[in-house]
């Protein structure tokens, strides 16, 4: 297992190198530049080439990314054009918020989609099994910018007690001041502020995860060893839960771990429609100022957690299912 | 059991009702929406609205603009401008103090504008203040400023540059967390979440009423009027969705504030390349904006039919230039002036992902066809499009807006001139070309200035380089508890005078 996932680390370093260039390329590449967008419809040609010369934009292509990889692999990822601050500053102070909102979001489409799933397997070909598939094709179906503003205008803007926008202290800080204080306010706090971008954000992955665990329920409840486990006169319950989920999970866990990846990124429009502050805003925003120097960060520190996140699901195959051994 | 749960729940929902009452935005504090995160807070480095919504709270130019648009007095108390306009002299306050208790003098001026003019700053407006030649302070409250050619407007841009302080302005961090001569002072900054201010109490201008500023940055244009509804902001102005203009309108318990802007939306014309090289086309393709319909239909009224490139509260705005009302007949008259015969022409009419100029394209292409003009809508991301209009000349049409016209000279020179940093159609009249330059040689008080810009208006409107699409409207919001606000028809000076506002909710 170990050895395992030092190999993992290591066939990681060629990708990472890849996505680096890729987006080297890509953003360098792509029509329009950082200055321009600083200067804004009012730029004239003399304060263009100026700008270009003091940020080194000057410089041919290879000299820029080698002087930017250089840097990254000492884990400086440069400073941001438009506001001068380092973009590690500005990726960490928003990384907290990103992985509050994806982890939540997770956390709501599995304790639901699972429960709904296992209920419509349980049932299949009932009224409820049709209902509850019915309700996760809605789920899956709509966009999330819309469900965001549905649950403002139907449910925050009716509920008093539930923000409109923004972030207040982390879920985390909340634990800890549970935990060490045992005040509970601060967490309540933070939650009141992460339900509803969390719902939205989560609403798609759950009726994903569920339909997935009605499927692969339904596939392994039809197998030998359940029928056994059955005839051995073990509880239903029992049966389901304990021989038929936890081998049907393991496509749940890849879907969880994919999706929980897409989600880091995909985020964002989820954290526009809250004022959520989350690195996806930061990286759009970038993207479309042509601040190179945080597109480039920003991406590449989500490939690096994107493949770490594969890693884990990776890792947990074998802890959910035994017979899956790593040399 | 139950009983436990029970407990629980109640102990919950106390707690969050103590919460919510701590988290109603209370008299102390003012909240306003923003539509975008400010980049940074140094005068000297930013231009964007955002941004310089939350720095002219923090800090103050020599002269400011008044809501009327009328320079006013700010760390200036007096100011002359001379006959050839290329002196001006400044009389400062000599009872302001920065946020540290230093006192202000004319060093913290002469720094300020000899730092943007440095090249190695690479501050982003230098050319608007590149005519200044050299900075004499006189003493500590009186300075004059000699420009190395005229520019009768450079007082407008001595307008947009607040006052930074020697002493603190080449600290590393002062952009992030800067100090000012303003109402409120810097406290604290989230970005993406919060800018918090606090009363500056010893404000040259009087202490401020409302003990505190927050701002916040909501991206999203729904989102923010819904919080505002929710009463989590108190106030906010731009960006009003104007699908809901009238609902907010007829609203009981909501203020709508509204001003002409000092913007405009135009159709830009290739004038070299292509059919609208021939004037007659341009003209053409001018008779078929249905200006009205799209104030009306996809503004849903903000903003009035535009005319020329002067906004119409200006004293240099000339009414008597050509009009070219909506007719499909005079386009074809025009057409047919210019040889050309229906369907023989193609034009590309290139545009950002700007729903509003997205609509505006669709329109006019239909109206296009009615004409026998075959349009083809191309839309581009901003930073291509961009890069399309001002490094080549592959296009026939674009979209685009100009926002602080607060002069002719700004509102035409850089357009119209044939050496114009932003004439991207190539437009080119040597009578115009004499007027622009002519314009910044005479005070802009004079009624000669008056005439000059008004005939340079008439020739352009003649010739038709732009077709001129709307004026732009300022549109703020706020709630009955809010007191003493007024809608700024410059974004980016709607909190300038937040000290004398007041809120009893």
């Amino acid at each position: 297992m170990f050895r395992y996932i030092i190999r993992r680390l290591i066939q990681m370093i060629p990708l990472l190198i890849g996505i680096s260039i890729l987006v080297f390329l890509l953003v360098h590449l792509s029509p329009g530049d950082p200055i321009r967008m600083l200067l804004g419809e009012e730029a004239t040609g003399e304060d263009v080439a100026r700008l270009n010369a003091v940020y080194g934009f000057d410089q041919p292509l290879p000299t820029q990314y080698f002087r930017w990889a250089t840097r990254a692999i000492k884990g400086d990822l440069g400073v941001s054009i438009r506001q001068t601050i380092p973009v590690n500053t500005l990726i960490f102070e928003r990384l907290g918020a990103t992985l509050e909102l994806a982890i939540v979001s997770v956390l709501i489409a599995i304790s639901l989609g699972i429960p709904i799933g296992i209920f419509a397997a349980t049932r299949r070909g009932s009224l409820w099994d049709y209902l509850s598939m019915i309700v996760s094709l809605i789920g899956v179906s709509m966009p999330g910018f819309w469900l965001g503003l549905m649950l403002l205008s139907y449910v925050a803007l009716k509920v008093d007690w539930l923000p409109m926008f923004g972030r207040d202290a982390s879920v985390l800080n909340g634990l800890w001041v549970l935990v060490t204080q045992f005040r509970a306010d601060v967490l309540l706090n933070a939650l009141r502020y992460v339900l509803l971008p969390a719902t939205a954000l989560g609403v798609s992955m759950m009726a994903i995860i569920a339909r997935l665990t009605r499927s692969s329920l339904l596939e392994v409840l039809g197998k030998d060893y359940i029928r056994t486990a059955q005839a051995k006169g073990l509880k239903h319950r029992v049966v389901v839960i304990k021989h038929g989920l936890r081998n049907a999970l393991l496509p749940v866990i890849t879907i969880v771990g994919i999706q929980f990846g897409s989600m880091l990124g995909g985020a964002v429009v989820t954290e526009t429609v809250f004022a959520w502050p989350g690195v996806g805003r930061l990286v759009v925003n970038a993207i479309s100022q042509r601040d190179f120097p945080i597109v480039q960060g920003g991406v590449l520190m989500m490939a690096i957690i994107f493949t770490f996140v594969n890693l884990l699901v990776d890792i947990s195959y074998a802890l959910v299912n035994p017979r899956i051994r790593y040399d | 059991m139950l009983k436990k749960h029970s407990v629980l729940i109640t102990v919950t929902f106390v707690l969050l009702l103590v919460l919510t009452a701590v988290a109603w935005a209370s008299n102390d504090t003012l909240v306003i929406g923003s539509g975008a995160e400010a980049i940074g807070l140094d005068p000297r480095l930013e231009t964007d609205v955002p941004s310089f919504e939350r720095i002219n709270v923090i800090m103050e130019p020599l002269v400011k603009f008044a809501v009327n648009m009328q320079l006013e007095s700010a760390l200036a108390t007096e100011w002359d401008v001379s006959e050839d306009t290329m002196t001006l002299w400044f009389k400062l306050r000599e009872d302001v103090a920065w946020h540290d208790g230093v006192p202000f003098t004319a060093q913290d001026v002469k720094y300020t504008y000899e730092w943007v003019l440095d090249p190695a700053n690479g501050a982003p407006n230098m050319g608007l203040y590149a005519d200044i030649e050299e900075i004499e302070v006189v003493n500590d409250h009186e300075i004059i400023f000699r420009l190395n050619q005229a520019n009768a407007f450079l007082m407008n841009n001595i307008a947009r540059m607040p006052i930074t302080p020697k002493h603190e302005g080449d600290r590393a961090d002062f952009r992030q967390k800067p100090i000012g001569t303003g109402p409120y002072k810097f406290v604290s900054w989230t970005r993406d979440d919060r800018m918090v201010l606090v009363a500056n109490e010893d404000y040259w201008g009087g202490a401020p009423i409302i003990p505190n500023v927050v701002f916040r940055a909501i991206p999203e244009d729904s989102t923010r009027l819904l919080a505002f509804e929710a009463g989590e902001i108190d106030i906010y102005q731009g960006g009003v969705v104007p699908q809901e203009i009238n609902r907010l309108e007829a609203a009981p318990n909501i203020v709508v504030k509204r001003t002409p802007g000092t913007g405009y939306n135009y159709l830009g014309f290739n004038t070299k390349v292509g059919a609208l090289s021939d004037v007659r086309v341009r003209q053409a393709v001018s008779h078929l904006i249905n200006r009205e319909g799209i104030v009306e239909r996809v503004l849903n009224g903000i903003g009035t039919p535009g005319i020329g490139p002067v906004s119409m509260s200006l004293p240099w705005f000339n009414p008597d230039v050509q009009r070219y009302d909506y007719s499909v007949e005079k386009a074809r008259e025009l057409l047919a002036e210019a040889g050309v015969a229906p369907g023989d022409i193609n034009l590309r009419l290139y545009t950002n992902e700007n729903p509003v100029r997205m609509r505006i394209a669709e329109i006019l292409q239909f109206e296009a066809q009615q004409a026998g003009i075959n349009v083809e809508v191309i839309i581009e991301e901003w930073g291509a499009y961009l890069a399309r209009i001002q490094e080549t000349d592959d296009f026939d049409i674009f979209i685009l807006g100009w926002s602080g016209q607060l002069d002719p000279d700004r509102a035409m020179i850089r357009q119209f001139h044939t050496n114009g940093s932003n004439n991207y159609g190539k437009y080119s009249n040597e009578r115009v070309d004499y007027l622009l330059d002519l314009g910044r040689t005479v005070p802009q008080e004079s009624q000669e200035s008056i005439d000059i810009y008004r005939e340079a208006q008439e020739i352009v409107v003649r010739e038709v380089p732009y077709g001129f699409i709307n004026y732009t409207e300022e549109v703020g919001l706020h709630h009955p508890w809010i007191g003493n606000w007024e809608v700024h028809p410059y974004g980016a000076a709607a909190w300038q005078d937040a000290h004398l506002m007041t809120k009893n909710k």
